[in-house]
């Protein structure tokens, strides 16, 4: 069952139309990842479906709804969409107890969180001085504080460590094995080969292949399979 | 509304540029209310009149403008936050009804505004109390009147943090919006007010600071500057009316323009 539509989906910013006519599916219980070069839309495409940014045409719908339609939309999805967006002056426990009362999350959460993405000795610290690999994980706390239904990850494996990949990978896939759903973007096509099931891949704002990772690695690896279509539609 | 108005109030509680604001116009406050309660009375041609005058008290009640106007500059950050450090787009994902956003972050920001007000309140009336005290003087105002300028400085900080906070959301930029409120409040309205004398009531900054008890005049700065009564401010209840729909108009017109633009 689709739990993410993407329907006729375009969006242009100036003299760039970032995405064209984009139209693909997220199945239930699944990790799909989504695939593309710098400036193929994968961002627009994301920030679309949370509501961020508005689409110039086409739908994008999670469990049958609009993003701003959602009752409850941290319960429903939990999203990383940059690393960046932290206040460096507050704590992380402090960023998280606003997370939890916007998500009407119960607070307990904030300790469980915190522990899962392996931060509970930073919990205290000011999120100013923390690196990359740590924003990301405290990123993924906050997606992870109200337990969603939806991950949606905006390269959430940049500035992890290999360790920190790792995790990342267990992360997701235990998530889908319990009936989760993640679409996540990414560049690192060997980590997204031993992590996801589906794959979508786009190329300047266009779909070129939606496949079950299975299908797509039948006669040879991820990055070939990716390479040989994103060729095929720059040719056409 | 309630979920919201707690989250932006915790928002500000754990930052520590609110304390810093607060700090700042609470020093500020307490370093004027001190220098003109010392001169007040001393003669010379810009002292203030004796303590027990009802001009000479108000004048130490004048301090309190810069807490006030740190009011609107804590409205200000409350919404260019957002934009400074990308935590918008958190907030919109929360809450992707953004005029929620909005909303709450003016009831936030007039809340904490009306701390502004009240320290504010309490450091220039305590200094002046305590200074005509103790020159054995007796206090010149009635306790009506001091409790309407208490009641001035908390609606007055509120409606100008609220104004800060609906500035910041059409401006976006923390430092321009900043500049924007000192430079409105010290130049602009002084030279509107000193040019065009029957516009002082109606200038916001002025109407807001005469709220809180200071006379027509008394907030503006260089020759527009004046200390003793040069006018009549609007009625109380016309002034918070007047700060009120302006607030209404900036809110409105951030709402229809800044506010639902794409968040890249």
């Amino acid at each position: 069952m689709a739990i993410i539509e993407i329907r006729g989906l375009a969006k242009r910013f100036g003299p760039v139309q970032a995405v064209s006519d984009l139209s693909f599916d997220v199945e239930q219980g699944m990790v799909t990842g989504f695939l593309g070069a710098n400036g193929a839309g994968k961002t627009t495409t994301l920030r679309i479906l949370l509501g961020l940014v508005s689409a110039d045409a086409g739908t994008a719908t999670i469990d049958g709804r609009a993003y701003r339609d959602l009752p409850e939309p941290l319960h429903t999805v939990g999203a990383v969409l940059e690393a960046s967006g932290f206040h460096p002056g507050r704590t992380a426990r402090g960023h998280l107890r606003a997370q939890a009362i916007a998500a009407h999350a119960d607070p307990s959460r904030i300790d469980d969180v915190l522990d899962l993405v392996q931060l509970t000795e930073a919990g205290d610290r000011r999120m100013g001085g923390f690196s990359l690999g740590m924003r990301q994980r405290l990123g993924l706390a906050a997606a992870l504080l109200a337990d969603p239904e939806v991950l949606i990850l905006d390269e959430p494996a940049n500035g992890l460590d290999p360790e920190g990949v790792r995790w990342l990978r267990d992360l997701l896939r235990g998530f889908a094995a319990e009936g989760g759903t993640v679409l996540v973007s990414s560049h690192i096509l060997a980590e997204v080969a031993q992590t996801v099931h589906d794959v979508v891949i786009l190329d300047r704002g266009r779909l070129v292949k939606q496949a079950p990772l299975a299908a797509l690695t039948e006669h040879g690896d991820l990055e070939d399979a990716y390479l040989n279509l994103t060729e095929r539609q720059a040719n056409r | 509304m309630i979920t919201e108005i707690r989250t932006e109030l915790l928002k500000v509680r754990t930052t520590r540029l609110s304390y810093g604001l607060l700090a700042t116009g609470a020093g500020i406050t307490a370093m004027f209310s001190i220098l003109e309660s010392a001169r007040a009375g001393a003669g010379g041609a810009n002292a203030p009149d004796p303590l027990y005058t009802t001009s000479g008290f108000g004048t130490v009640f004048s301090a309190g403008i810069w807490g006030l106007l740190f009011a609107a500059v804590l409205g200000v950050t409350v919404s260019t936050t957002e934009f400074r450090h990308q935590t918008a787009t958190l907030t919109y994902l929360a809450t992707p009804h953004r005029n929620r956003v909005l909303t709450a972050k003016m009831a936030a920001g007039a809340l904490t505004g009306t701390v502004f007000g009240l320290v504010s309140f309490l450091i220039a009336g305590g200094t002046a109390l305590g200074f005509t005290l103790a020159r054995g003087y007796r206090v010149p105002l009635g306790d009506a009147t001091m409790a309407r300028f208490g009641v001035g400085h908390l609606l007055a900080g509120a409606l100008l943090a609220a104004i800060g906070v609906c500035l910041g959301a059409l401006v976006k930029s923390q430092l321009a919006a900043i500049v924007a409120v000192f430079v409105w409040a010290i130049i602009i309205e002084s030279l509107i007010g000193g040019l065009f004398t029957a516009t002082r009531p109606y200038l916001p900054y002025t109407a807001a600071t005469n709220l809180a008890g200071t006379t027509l005049g008394g907030a503006a700065f260089g020759p527009a500057h004046t200390t003793t009564a040069s006018g009549a401010p609007l009625p109380f209840v016309a002034a918070v009316a007047l700060l009120a729909a302006i607030t209404a108009a900036l809110a409105l017109t951030a709402a229809a323009t800044t506010t639902p633009r794409d968040i890249t």
